[in-house]
C-alpha cells in the first residue's frame, strides 16, 4: 500500500510547477481529482481532526457550548472499567475470530478448490452469509438462541443433548463466545473468497511436479500451497484482523452488549457513552484512544508485509 | 476453458479399470474415492451451515405463531403466506426498501464519477502533488470507523445534513472513495494508451478524452467498483443508526430494527418482514455474483 509509492513519484510531486504546461497539467490534475479530495477533506479528514479536538471538550450533543478541559475526558477514560473490559472482549474477538475464521476460510477454500464438481455452487453458498446485513443476522439469530422458544435448544434437545442447552446470548459465560461464533458464521467467506482466488493462481505445474516425485497431501499443502498463498495470507490477515476489532452491530444487535459488560465491544461503547450517557467529549477520547491502536497497529502490518515482499 | 479441462480431468479418474494391471493402482484408485467421499462430506455440512439460519427464517416466516412457539416442525405443514402481507404493510417495508434504494444508488453513482476520475488521474496524468494526493487517499483507508462516526455526527450537525438524505449520501460516497480510486488506477493502469494517444492526436481535449474514449472502455473496472460499494452501501448501519431519528428516512436496516423494537410485532410477522429485507440483495448477489467475487479480489489486493 503505501509502501508502492514510487520515491521518484514523491520527489517530482514536492517540486512546484514550472512554465505554463506544466501548470496547465497540474491544473488538469487538479480537477480530475477535485471530487474525491474535497469529499475526503470534508468528511474524512476535517472529522478526523475534530475528534481530537472534540477529546479535549466536553459536549453534551446539543449545547452550543464546548468548553476545553484538558486531559480530563482522557483522565475518565483510563479510569472507565467498562471500556477496558470491553478491549479485553474485543481482543477475545479477534484472536478466536481470527484463528478459527481464517482456519476455516482456508480449509473450505482448498476444499472447493479440490472438488470438481459444485464449485461454482458452493462457492455461492459459503459467500452468501456475507452479504446480508447485520441487523438481519442479528434478527435471525436473536429467534435461533432464543432459550425457550429457540430452535436451538430444542434441536439440542431432540438429538438427546438436552444438558447442552443454553441460555447463549443471556448467560454471562455464554454470550461472548455465542456472539463470537455468529460474527464467524457472518464473515468467513470473505477470506474464503480470497483464499480460493489465491488458490486458483498457483501454477498447476507445481503440484504436477510435486506427483512425480510422490508427494503427499500435507506435504503439497506445506511447501506448495502455503508459500505460494502467503500474499494472500498476508492481506486476508490484516483485513479480518481490523474488521473484527471493529466490531459493532453484530453485538449490537444481538446483546447490546449486555448482559452486564459480558459482550461489550469499545465501537458499541464509544456508541453509548456518546448517543445514551451523553458524555461526547468522553467518548471522543475514547475513539482517540481506540482508533489510534488501529492505526498502529495497520501500520505495523503494513511495514512488516512490506518488507517482507521486498525481502 | 477452465471448465472444460476439469471435466477432461473429472472422465479421466473415472475411467473404469475392470483388471488392476499393476499392485498399486487399486489401491490408490480407492484412496482417492475415501477421499473424494470425505471432501464432499465437509463441504456439504459447511454449506448447510451456512444456509440452516436462512432456510429456518424461512420456515418460520410461513408458521403461526403458535406452531413457531411450539417448535414442532422444522417445515410449515400448512404455509400462512399472509405473514408476508402483514409484514410488509405493518413494516412499512415499501417505504424503507425504497430509501435504501435510493441511498446505495445516489452512493454508487457518486463514488463512480469521483473514483473514475480520480483513478484516472493518479494512472495516466502526471501532475504537480500526485504523490501527495495518492498517500492521502491511502492513508484514510486505514481510519478506522471507531475513530470517524462520532466526529463525522458532529460536522454533520453543524453543517445541519443530519436527518437529511443528502447528508447521509455524501458519507457513503466519502467511504467508498479510497477503495473505489485504488481499483480504478489499477484498472486504468493496466489498459493499452494507443486509443488516448490518438485522440489526443485528434486535438481532443483531456476531459472530453476521459468522457468518450477512456470511461466506454472501462466498463469491468467501473462494475467490479459498483457491485462491491453498492453492497456495501445497502448494508451500512452505523451512520445509518447515528444520523436518523425520522422513521420516513430509515434505510431498512432502521425499518427492521424499529419495527423490532417500537411496535413488538410477533415473531413469525418480524421473520417474514427479514425476509423480504433480503431479497434484493440476495437477487443482486445471485446475478452479479462473478462481478463480486472480483470486486472483492480487486478491492483487498490491488
Amino acid at each position: 500500500m503505501p509502501a508502492q509509492l514510487a520515491p521518484s513519484a514523491l520527489r517530482r510531486s514536492f517540486r512546484a510547477p514550472q512554465g505554463r504546461a506544466d501548470i496547465r497539467r497540474t491544473l488538469l490534475g487538479l480537477f480530475f481529482l477535485s471530487p474525491a479530495i474535497v469529499l475526503i477533506a470534508t468528511f474524512t479528514i476535517t472529522p478526523f481532526a475534530q475528534a481530537i479536538l472534540l477529546s479535549f471538550q466536553s459536549w453534551d450533543g446539543v449545547s452550543p457550548d464546548t468548553p476545553f478541559v484538558g486531559w480530563a475526558n482522557y483522565e475518565s477514560v483510563f479510569k472507565n472499567e467498562a471500556f477496558w473490559a470491553s478491549m479485553q472482549n474485543v481482543a477475545a474477538f479477534a484472536v478466536v475470530g481470527f484463528f478459527v475464521g481464517n482456519g476455516v476460510a482456508i480449509t473450505m477454500a482448498v476444499a472447493v478448490n479440490n472438488v470438481i464438481r459444485g464449485k461454482t455452487f458452493f462457492r455461492t453458498v459459503f459467500y452468501l452469509p456475507g452479504v446480508l446485513s447485520v441487523v438481519v443476522v442479528g434478527l435471525i439469530f436473536t429467534s435461533l438462541f432464543s432459550p425457550q422458544s429457540g430452535t436451538l435448544n430444542r434441536l439440542l434437545d431432540i438429538a438427546g443433548l438436552g444438558t447442552l442447552q443454553q441460555n447463549w446470548l443471556g448467560d454471562p459465560a455464554m454470550a461472548l463466545p455465542s456472539v463470537i461464533a455468529v460474527f464467524i458464521w457472518f464473515h468467513w467467506g470473505f477470506g474464503f473468497l480470497l483464499f480460493l482466488a489465491g488458490l486458483q493462481d498457483i501454477p498447476p505445474e507445481l503440484y504436477e511436479a510435486a506427483d512425480l516425485d510422490g508427494a503427499r497431501t500435507w506435504a503439497k499443502f506445506r511447501y506448495i500451497t502455503w508459500p505460494q498463498l502467503a500474499p494472500v495470507t498476508t492481506i486476508v490477515s490484516l483485513l479480518t484482523l481490523l474488521a473484527a476489532l471493529q466490531v459493532f452491530g453484530t453485538v449490537q444487535v444481538l446483546t447490546n452488549g449486555g448482559p452486564g459488560y459480558h459482550t461489550m465491544v469499545p465501537t458499541l461503547q464509544i456508541y453509548s457513552e456518546a448517543f445514551t450517557n451523553h458524555e461526547y467529549g468522553n467518548a471522543a477520547a475514547m475513539s482517540v484512544v481506540f482508533g489510534g491502536a488501529l492505526v498502529l497497529l495497520s501500520l505495523v502490518q503494513l511495514t512488516v508485509s512490506a518488507r517482507r515482499s521486498r525481502a | 476453458m477452465t471448465v472444460r479441462s476439469t471435466e477432461l480431468a473429472d472422465h479421466r479418474n473415472h475411467i473404469p479399470i475392470d483388471a488392476p494391471s499393476g499392485d498399486q493402482v487399486p489401491v490408490r484408485r480407492r484412496r482417492i474415492r475415501a477421499d473424494r467421499i470425505g471432501l464432499y462430506g465437509l463441504l456439504v455440512v459447511a454449506a448447510l451451515l451456512a444456509l440452516f439460519p436462512l432456510l429456518w427464517m424461512v420456515s418460520g416466516s410461513l408458521q403461526s405463531l403458535d406452531e413457531l412457539l411450539a417448535g414442532k416442525s422444522l417445515l410449515p405443514l400448512n404455509p400462512k403466506w399472509g405473514n408476508y402481507v402483514t409484514a410488509w404493510v405493518q413494516g412499512d417495508l415499501g417505504m424503507y426498501l425504497t430509501n435504501s434504494i435510493t441511498y446505495t444508488l445516489g452512493a454508487v453513482a457518486g463514488i463512480l464519477v469521483a473514483s473514475s476520475m480520480a483513478g484516472y488521474a493518479l494512472a495516466r496524468l502526471d501532475f504537480w502533488g500526485k504523490g501527495i494526493f495518492t498517500f492521502i487517499i491511502l492513508a484514510v483507508m486505514i481510519i478506522p470507523a471507531p475513530a470517524m462516526f462520532l466526529a463525522q455526527y458532529r460536522l454533520l450537525t453543524d453543517l445541519g445534513l443530519t436527518n437529511s438524505r443528502l447528508g447521509y449520501v455524501l458519507i457513503l460516497i466519502t467511504s467508498g472513495i479510497p477503495m473505489g480510486t485504488l481499483i480504478m488506477r489499477s484498472f486504468f493502469a493496466s489498459q493499452p494508451k494507443d486509443l488516448e494517444e490518438a485522440a489526443a492526436l485528434d486535438g481532443a481535449s483531456a476531459v472530453r478524452i476521459f468522457a468518450s474514449v477512456i470511461l466506454p472502455l472501462a466498463k469491468p473496472g467501473l462494475a467490479a467498483v459498483a457491485v462491491i460499494q453498492g453492497l456495501a452501501a445497502w448494508n451500512e448501519y452505523l451512520m445509518a443508526l447515528v444520523l436518523f431519528d425520522d422513521n420516513s428516512l430509515m434505510p431498512i436496516q432502521r425499518g427492521l430494527t424499529s419495527f423490532d423494537s417500537a411496535e413488538t410485532p410477533q415473531q413469525q410477522i418480524l421473520l417474514a418482514a427479514t425476509a423480504i429485507s433480503i431479497v434484493p440483495v440476495i437477487v443482486f448477489y445471485l446475478l452479479a455474483q462473478r462481478h463480486i467475487v472480483k470486486g472483492i479480489g480487486a478491492g483487498a489486493i490491488k
